[in-house]
C-alpha cells in the first residue's frame, strides 16, 4: 500500500437544522479500495459530494495529494485527480463507445476538428488500461449497464483520475457482472489507482474492500482493516441495534379460504417459472430475492404491466385475467413502484391532488365539475391518517423529503381501496428514521384488512414487516421462511448462498 | 458492415423511394424518363437546402418551423429592395444580401433560445408568424414578377438537357450543385467538426453535453446561423426558379421538410440524423407530392399515403425501443 493520497478531517456539513456529516475523518492511500458504507441518509453522498467539490463543508480540512483546501471546487477536485462515476454514468446514449470515452479529451484539447482515428486510439487507449475490449463502433444505448460502467470508468482513467469514486456501481448488475467489475477494480488497484467505494450491500463490502469505513446518521462508527470483518459487525455499526423483532405485532393473519390472492403455476419467459403461492387476509408476504431473481417481473406480472405467460391467478377464489394495470385495478389490485418519482408521483402538482388522482371520479358534482371542498376534506384525512408532515396540502409533492412522498403515494392506491397492495421496495431512498415509520404503517394497514406484497432486498424490513418470506432465485421460488423463524443474519446468507452458487457456475 | 448498411433507416426509406418508383412506373411508363427525374429534381432543390438546414437543429433536440418564414422574408426582401434602387444585374447580389439577413434571423432563434433558455419550437413558432406578419405589412403583400434584367435567364440555366417526345426540352438545373456542396458542408460539418459533434452530443444528453466542456450557446448560436442562412439561400433559389418573389412563399411547407429530416432518421427528441437520410426522406415526399398523380391516385390520397408512411417510419423505431425495453427486463437473467 502507498502513501495518502487523499485525507479529510473533522469534516462537518449541515444542511438547515439538519446535520448531514458530523465531524469525519477519512483517509485513503494509493491502491487502496475503501469500501464507505452506512444506510440511506448515513452521509455517504454528502461526503462524496464534499469530495468532488459539490458541496461545501461548513468545517474542516481536505488534503489531496499534500495539498491543503478548505473548500474544493469540482474543476479542482478534477485536477486533483478526482473522478466520480455516478450512477447515471454521463454518457451520451446516442454516440459511440469510442466516441463517448475520447469525447472529454476531444472538447478539452481545444481541437476544432475531429480525427477519427485519433477518436478510436484514444479510446482503446482508455479500454486498455482496464483490460476490456468493447466494440468500439456500438452505440452506448445499446448495450448493457455494465458495459457502459466500464466505459465510464475508461472515461475517469482518461481524464487522469486517480482516486475513483464509485457510487453504488453494483445496484444495477448482475452477479456475473459484478465478479467483472471486481476485476477490473483489482486491476486499477494494481496500477496503484485509489477507490472509494460507496455501498450498502455488505456480501459485496467483504469481497472488494481493503479497508471499511461506516457511516451512521452522519457520524464515522468504524473505520478498520476490512480483514476478518464479519458481516454482523458491520451490520451491526450500520444499524447501531439489534433488531427486537419480539417488540413488534403483527396483524392476526385471517385464516378462511378461500385466500385473497392465489397464484398458481405463474410464468413468463425470462422472468419467472411456475410460481405458485397464496396471499391470505391481513396478511404481508414478502418476496426477495437479488437483482434479476425475478421478483420484480413478478410484481409487474401480478398489476398487468408484464402479462404472464401461462398459469392461473385466482381472488378470493375467482379466476382472473390480468393483462393490464386496468384489469388489476379493476380487482383491486394496487401497485407501488420502486421508482416512485417517475412512476408513482406527479411532483408538481399539489399533495392533495395526488392522493385523490386515482378517485378523482368520486369528486363529481352534479353538473360533472370538480367538487373541491369534498376533494381536499379527503386529502387532508390521508394526510393526518399517514402522518404526512406538510403544512399544507396544496404544496406540491416535490416539496416533501422522499419518506413523506412514499406516504403520499401509499396515500394515493389506499384512497381506492384496494385489497391486495404490492409495495416494490417502499423504503428506497427514505432515510432510517422515516423508514420505521413506514413499516409500522404497512403493519397497520395489514390489520385493517388489506393483503401486501412487498418486494424488498432489505433484510431488517422483510423481517420487521413479513409474516412469510418467499425467496427467489433465477425465476424460481427457492424457498419460505416463516416470521419469527428466521433471523436477519439467515436470511442474509440464504440470499448471498445464491450468488455465490451463481457465480460459481 | 453491410449488414449494418441494410438495416438502416436510410436503407428502408431507399427501398420505399424504389418500391414506390416501381409502382408509379407500372402504372404509368411516362414515369420513367429523364424529364420525370429533372422535374423531380428541380421541385426538390429548395427543400433539400432547407432540409439540409433543419437537420442539425433537430439533432440537437430542436423542432424549429420559422425557417420557411426566413426564407420568405430574406428572398422577398432583398428583392424589394434592389429594385427599389433600380437594379438590374445578376444573381450574386442577391444571395448576398439575403445571406446576410437570413444569418441575423437565424442568430435572433438563437439567441432568444440559448438566453432565455426557451424551447426551440416556441421560439420558432413565434418567429415564424412574427416574419410572415413582417413581410407582408412592412415589405409588401403581392407576389412581383419583376425580375431585373441581369437574372431573367437563369431558370433555365442547365447543366444537362434533355429531349423528350412529350414535354420538350427539360434540364437539370445548375443549382441542384448548390444542394451537392450545401449536403457535403453539412456532413462534414455534423462528422468532422468539434461543433458538429457537440449538436450531437446535445440531442444525446444537454447535461452532460455541458459538463463535458462543450459551449452550448455558441453551437447553437452555430447551428442557428446556418439554418437561417440556408433558409435565406433556398427563398431566393425558388423565387428565380419559379420566375417571381412571393411574400408568403412555402408558408404551408414547413411539415414537408419536417417530415423529410424525420423520415431520414432524426428524431423529434434529438440526437440522431443524417445528410443522406434527409436527401431521401425529401426525394420521397416530392416522389409522393408530384408523381403519384401520374398513377391517378387523386391529389386527397398523396396526403394520406405520406401520412401512413410517417406513421409506419416513426412506430419502427419506437417498436425497436419497446422490444428493448421488454429485453432489458429480462437480459439480466440471460446473463446469467
Amino acid at each position: 500500500m502507498g502513501e495518502e493520497i487523499l485525507r479529510v478531517e473533522h469534516i462537518s456539513k449541515r444542511f438547515g437544522g439538519v446535520v448531514a456529516l458530523d465531524d469525519v475523518s477519512l483517509s485513503i492511500r494509493k491502491g487502496e479500495t475503501c469500501c464507505l458504507v452506512g444506510e440511506n441518509g448515513s452521509g455517504k453522498s454528502t461526503l462524496i459530494k464534499i469530495i468532488s467539490g459539490v458541496y461545501i463543508p461548513d468545517e474542516g480540512d481536505i488534503y489531496v495529494n499534500s495539498h491543503h483546501y478548505k473548500k474544493l471546487t469540482p474543476i479542482e477536485s478534477i485536477h486533483e485527480g478526482i473522478q466520480v462515476i455516478y450512477q447515471d454514468f454521463s454518457l451520451f446514449p446516442n454516440l459511440t463507445v469510442a466516441e463517448n470515452i475520447a469525447i472529454n479529451e476531444q472538447v478539452a484539447s481545444g481541437k476544432q476538428l475531429v480525427n477519427w482515428k485519433e477518436i478510436q486510439d484514444i479510446a482503446r487507449e482508455g479500454l486498455a488500461k482496464i483490460n476490456i475490449s468493447l466494440p468500439l463502433d456500438a452505440i452506448v444505448e445499446t448495450l448493457s449497464t455494465a458495459d457502459r460502467q466500464l466505459i465510464a470508468i475508461a472515461k475517469a482513467l482518461l481524464a487522469k483520475g486517480r482516486i475513483i469514486i464509485m457510487d453504488e456501481p453494483t445496484t444495477a448488475l448482475t452477479q456475473k457482472e459484478i465478479k467483472a467489475l471486481f476485476k477490473v477494480i483489482n486491476e486499477l488497484k494494481s496500477q496503484g489507482i485509489s477507490i472509494l467505494f460507496v455501498s450498502h450491500k455488505l456480501s459485496e463490502v467483504t469481497e472488494i474492500a481493503d479497508r471499511t469505513v461506516i457511516l451512521r446518521n452522519g457520524k464515522k462508527v468504524m473505520d478498520q482493516d476490512a480483514k476478518g470483518l464479519e458481516i454482523r459487525t458491520m451490520e451491526y455499526y450500520m444499524t447501531g441495534r439489534e433488531i427486537d423483532t419480539s417488540a413488534i405485532t403483527f396483524a392476526e393473519v385471517t385464516p378462511v379460504t378461500p385466500p385473497l390472492l392465489r397464484v398458481e403455476n405463474l410464468n413468463l419467459s425470462h422472468g419467472f417459472f411456475n410460481v405458485s403461492f397464496e396471499l391470505r387476509q391481513n396478511e404481508v408476504l414478502g418476496i426477495t430475492g437479488l437483482l434479476g431473481s425475478g421478483r420484480t417481473e413478478l410484481a409487474l406480472s401480478l398489476f398487468g404491466m408484464l402479462p404472464a405467460d401461462s398459469g392461473n391467478i385466482y381472488i378470493k377464489g375467482n379466476r382472473v385475467e390480468i393483462k393490464s394495470p386496468t384489469d388489476a385495478v379493476r380487482h383491486g389490485i394496487g401497485y407501488v413502484p420502486d421508482d416512485r418519482i417517475t412512476q408513482g408521483l406527479f411532483l408538481d402538482q399539489s399533495i392533495s391532488n395526488n392522493i385523490v388522482v386515482r378517485v378523482i371520479e368520486g369528486f363529481k358534482t352534479k353538473a360533472g365539475l370538480l367538487d373541491n371542498r369534498t376533494k381536499s376534506e379527503q386529502a387532508s384525512q390521508w394526510i393526518r391518517q399517514l402522518e404526512i408532515k406538510t403544512p399544507s396540502g396544496e404544496l406540491p409533492v416535490k416539496s416533501l423529503s422522499g419518506g413523506n412522498q412514499q406516504r403520499v403515494v401509499l396515500a394515493k392506491w389506499l384512497a381506492s381501496n384496494p385489497k391486495i397492495l404490492i409495495l416494490n421496495g417502499p423504503t428506497v431512498g427514505v432515510d432510517v428514521g422515516s423508514k420505521a415509520e413506514i413499516h409500522e404503517l404497512i403493519r397497520t394497514l395489514a390489520k385493517q384488512g388489506i393483503g401486501i406484497l412487498l418486494i424488498s432486498d432489505d433484510i431488517p424490513e422483510l423481517i420487521q414487516t413479513c409474516h412469510r418470506i418467499l425467496l427467489m432465485r433465477a425465476g424460481k421460488i427457492v424457498g419460505e421462511f416463516h416470521q419469527g423463524e428466521i433471523t436477519e443474519q439467515q436470511l442474509y446468507s440464504e440470499l448471498i448462498a445464491g450468488a455465490l452458487a451463481e457465480s460459481s457456475r | 458492415m453491410l449488414r449494418k448498411v441494410i438495416k438502416s433507416n436510410e436503407f428502408v426509406i431507399f427501398l420505399i423511394l424504389v418500391f414506390l418508383s416501381l409502382v408509379v412506373g407500372t402504372i404509368n411508363p411516362a414515369f420513367f424518363s429523364i424529364s420525370t427525374v429533372f422535374d423531380i429534381l428541380r421541385a426538390a432543390i429548395v427543400y433539400f437546402i432547407m432540409a439540409f438546414g433543419l437537420l442539425p437543429i433537430m439533432i440537437a433536440g430542436g423542432i424549429d418551423i420559422s425557417f420557411v418564414a426566413i426564407a420568405a422574408v430574406t428572398s422577398y426582401a432583398t428583392h424589394m429592395l434592389l429594385i427599389k434602387y433600380g437594379y438590374q444585374g445578376g444573381i450574386v447580389p442577391y444571395y448576398l444580401i439575403a445571406c446576410t439577413m437570413g444569418l441575423l434571423a437565424g442568430l435572433l432563434n438563437g439567441f432568444l433560445v440559448t438566453r432565455f433558455n426557451l424551447p426551440v419550437f416556441n421560439v420558432s413558432l413565434a418567429t415564424f408568424t412574427m416574419w410572415y406578419g413582417f413581410n407582408l405589412f412592412f415589405v409588401g403583400a403581392t407576389s412581383n414578377f419583376d425580375l431585373p434584367k441581369g437574372t431573367v435567364g437563369y431558370y433555365a440555366k442547365f447543366l444537362i438537357t434533355s429531349q423528350d417526345p412529350l414535354v420538350g426540352t427539360t434540364g437539370l438545373h445548375e443549382s441542384i450543385l448548390y444542394v451537392v456542396v450545401i449536403g457535403i458542408f453539412i456532413w462534414w460539418f455534423l462528422k468532422y467538426t468539434t461543433i458538429g459533434r457537440g449538436v450531437y452530443a446535445i440531442g444525446g444528453n444537454r447535461e452532460v453535453a455541458i459538463r463535458s466542456g462543450f459551449n452550448v450557446t455558441m453551437i447553437m448560436l452555430v447551428i442557428f446561423a446556418i439554418m437561417g442562412i440556408l433558409s435565406a439561400i433556398a427563398g431566393v433559389t425558388q423565387a428565380f426558379l419559379s420566375r417571381y418573389f412571393n411574400p408568403v412563399i412555402f408558408i404551408g411547407q414547413p411539415l414537408d421538410v419536417l417530415a423529410a429530416v424525420i423520415l431520414g432518421g432524426a428524431s423529434v427528441t434529438g440526437g440522431r440524423g443524417s445528410v443522406i437520410g434527409t436527401a431521401l426522406g425529401v426525394l420521397l415526399i416530392q416522389l409522393i407530392n408530384r408523381t403519384l398523380i401520374l398513377t391517378g391516385i387523386p391529389v386527397e390520397w398523396q396526403k394520406l399515403v405520406l401520412g401512413i408512411i410517417l406513421i409506419l417510419f416513426t412506430s419502427i423505431p419506437a417498436l425497436r425501443e419497446r422490444r428493448i425495453k421488454r429485453m432489458g427486463h429480462t437480459t439480466e437473467l440471460l446473463q446469467e
